[in-house]
């Protein structure tokens, strides 16, 4: 076939599109920005393990008692690997690609939550108010007595455990798993 | 010198090669060790290292893939270097481990019999400062002239966050390589899109004719593998690895976790492979479109740029619906792919297959009854047989020049055991014969995606992976759109890499470059230069130097391309 030909049989000369002056629909499956949603994010941390160029980063405040969750969307490769792993489902990927913007400013978006205190010496815990609460939700499903003994310690700190449950308890428990363990035949 | 390919073994299977190979070896190596299924691992002596490269290459249908170097001292106070050669026949490759003492890195050069070791040898020299006794060429390759001579950056002791010198300082002048009393030297690039990084020719003409070249390239050398050596797991370096080509990331990927599941025993599932197949395949296609558009660009036929990225624009966009990116598809993760084709986007597929079939026949029909386009690449840029297997090219190079090698016919991976298709080999080794590889694989790669939609099996996407066993080695090999990737790894502990060596395929087809240019003219040297890559320079400016009279004249971009149509216009 020669050129001739060829551009007798095209009917649609023009395929481009004029991008920048009419809009742009992407298809629904672009991986886009990703947007974390404040009101699901425990503040795990999962995503920022994760992530391939450490655009999620997490940074524990210990003075004010914050935790803050932060996304810099000039680091992020839109890889997805976030949504991929986020337990709570709180982060969304969207098909939103036009990011360009003149302030670096624009591309940092920081989620914060509060951490938990410990009630008994009241200093901040690792961990934020809402992980506690997960793992409070998660005791449902264990047997009531289980469920008892933890609810006791559950919200207390590393340190008042240990002062709350006398070394002697601890010594107890272990001279038990000790004398289970030798009971069982090998 | 070095009788390539006399033995003929390309009928015996893996076990009866293995046996010869034992036998032949005796007394050369101390040791063997056997990794993985395909992959084989001889120690020996430093001083043996050339003979027993010699009794391999005698084999048939054998290259030197790479030379992969490594900082052993953790272990054994010692660097090592692998010479990795594979056996295309018997789906083999077989590395040859010899370790130099820290005290005395020194090993044999094998330049002078395998071409392809020239580039190697090179790099462990910039990199971990191996010295190789022999080796001419004393210029460096990856590391700029103003570095150090006694730093060597992929040594374990230097830290993969280091910053580099201030590059302003101590920059050396330029000296040519041969006499240039009687011809004019023309620098080629550095920005130039060949290989995703700047590169840098020298022409030697005289008149109009090229009588020698010079290479200097590895101006956007970043170090990669350091990096995810340095501070990635081994979940994260797929990404890493996607972005090392722009053309070509996802076989990188693919290269990288194929070799990752080879070491740590991970059987992926049928669905991953297939849709692992698919996503390779479409791939080609767009890299070959690219690369048909471009050719077409510089001899002067704007049309057929136009109407192959036009035909381009298609597959681009199943690749967005299938992966949610046009080009980086994210795709790959140790143990399978992370998405999965569901419902519509199978028919999607399957349509714009049809549609880009439709527009690719007419497309082929016009390029190759286009007399200008035949005329100027039929018997241009030759590249003899023996010197493609010297230099150990891969892929549409190779097999324009008649050896019949193809990474997924000869080392199965993914689904391409189960499908089946043609392997196209034309003999003349010059840029038609390349061009027309080029031009038939896609049609092959049409008929892959049709199968591989046909035949997708149901069931899970992704394996469990838990952790990656420490201290094991693998190579990972795909069939990229420019020839064979290799991905050497050695995993560490902590869930990390001790070592991984990336040989993209351009590695291999850039040094016969210059014998490809040499007695040509100067207005072939674009479409030679882009019948090895998929992209030509898009160079600013090139700078010519009148040696006799020292003057410099400044030829544009436009300029030179202006030349080459100039000689379309001719031949029409």
């Amino acid at each position: 076939m020669n050129m001739r030909k060829y551009f007798e049989k095209t009917d649609k000369w023009v395929v481009t599109f004029r991008y920048p002056l009419e809009p742009l629909e992407p298809p629904k499956e672009l991986r886009g920005k990703p947007e974390i949603d404040p009101d699901l994010c425990i503040g795990c941390g999962a995503c920022a393990q994760a992530c391939p160029p450490n655009a999620i980063t997490v940074h524990t405040d210990y003075d004010e008692g914050l935790k803050k969750v932060r996304i810099f969307y000039g680091r992020c490769i839109y890889c997805g690997r976030c949504w991929e792993v986020c337990p709570e489902g709180a982060i969304k990927l969207t098909n939103f690609f036009e990011m360009a913007t003149p302030n670096k400013e624009d591309l940092v978006y920081e989620v914060v939550l509060p951490l938990h205190r410990c009630p008994r010496c009241g200093n901040y815990l690792e961990f934020t108010e809402r992980q506690v609460h997960r793992a409070y939700t998660l005791l449902t499903r264990l047997p009531e007595e289980r469920r008892k003994e933890l609810l006791e310690r559950m919200f207390l700190c590393r340190d008042c455990r240990r002062q709350v449950f006398s070394l002697e308890e601890f010594k107890n428990r272990r001279r038990d798993k000790y004398v289970q363990a030798s009971q069982t035949p090998f | 010198m070095v009788n390539f390919w006399i033995r003929k073994v390309e009928d015996l299977s893996k076990e009866e090669l293995l046996e010869i190979i034992d036998r032949e070896l005796k007394g050369l190596v101390t040791d063997k060790y056997v990794p993985t299924n395909n992959f084989v691992v001889y120690f020996a002596e430093r001083e043996k290292i050339p003979a027993i490269i010699e009794k391999l290459m005698e084999f048939s249908y054998t290259r030197l893939s790479v030379i992969a170097g490594n900082d052993e001292r953790y272990y054994m106070n010692k660097l090592s270097l692998t010479y990795i050669i594979a056996f295309d026949k018997q789906d083999l490759y077989i590395g040859i481990r010899t370790y130099l003492p820290f005290y005395d890195p020194v090993a044999p050069s094998i330049t002078d019999m395998v071409k392809a070791a020239w580039w190697n040898e090179r790099e462990n020299r910039d990199l971990f400062g191996i010295e190789f006794s022999g080796l001419k060429d004393k210029r460096k390759l990856v590391l700029p002239e103003y570095w150090p001579d006694n730093v060597h950056p992929w040594r374990k002791d230097y830290p993969y966050n280091k910053p580099v010198m201030d590059w302003r300082e101590g920059l050396p002048d330029y000296t040519p390589v041969r006499e240039t009393k009687d011809v004019d030297v023309i620098g080629f690039g550095p920005y130039h899109m060949v290989n995703d990084e700047p590169i840098h020719w020298r022409l030697y003409v005289k008149g109009e004719v090229i009588v020698d070249a010079e290479h200097r390239g590895f101006h956007n050398w970043r170090g990669i593998e350091k990096i995810a050596e340095g501070r990635l797991t081994y979940n994260q370096i797929p990404f890493i690895a996607e972005r090392i080509c722009g053309i070509c990331g996802f076989t990188h990927a693919t290269a990288y976790v194929q070799a990752i599941e080879s070491l740590a025993r991970i059987d992926i599932p049928d669905r991953a492979r297939y849709i692992r197949s698919l996503m390779l395949e479409i791939e080609r296609i767009e890299s070959h479109l690219l690369w048909i558009g471009i050719a077409c660009h510089i001899l002067g036929f704007d049309t057929g740029f136009m109407l192959s990225w036009k035909t381009r624009e298609h597959i681009m966009h199943l690749a967005e619906v299938l992966t949610g990116n046009r080009k980086t598809y994210g795709m790959d993760i140790v143990g399978g792919v992370r998405r999965d084709v569901l419902g519509d986007r199978i028919n999607k597929a399957i349509d714009t297959v049809k549609k880009i079939r439709a527009e690719y026949k007419e497309l082929y029909n016009m390029l190759i009854n286009n007399t200008i386009l035949v005329k100027r690449t039929r018997g241009v840029g030759v590249l003899p047989r023996e010197k493609a297997i010297s230099y150990g090219v891969v892929g549409p190079v190779a097999r324009g020049a008649g050896l019949d090698i193809d990474v997924r016919k000869d080392h199965p991976y993914a689904a391409y055991k189960e499908l089946s298709f043609n392997v196209p080999v034309y003999s003349e080794g010059d840029v038609l014969a390349i061009t027309l590889v080029r031009l038939d694989e896609v049609f092959e790669s049409l008929d892959l995606i049709e199968q591989i939609l046909d035949k997708l099996p149901k069931g899970p996407i992704m394996a469990e992976v838990k952790e990656i066993p420490a201290n094991k080695e693998a190579v990972g090999v795909v069939e990229a759109p420019r020839g064979e990737d290799i991905h050497y790894v050695r995993s560490g502990e902590y869930n990390k890499i001790q070592r991984w060596r990336v040989r993209a395929p351009s590695y291999a087809n850039i040094p016969p470059v210059r014998e490809m240019l040499i007695g040509y003219r100067l207005a072939d040297a674009p479409i030679i230069y882009a019948s090895v890559d998929p992209c030509l320079a898009c160079t600013e400016r090139y700078l010519v130097i009148d040696i006799e009279t020292g003057k410099k004249t400044i030829i544009s971009d436009e300029e030179l391309k202006a030349k080459s149509r100039k000689l379309s216009k001719t031949m029409g």
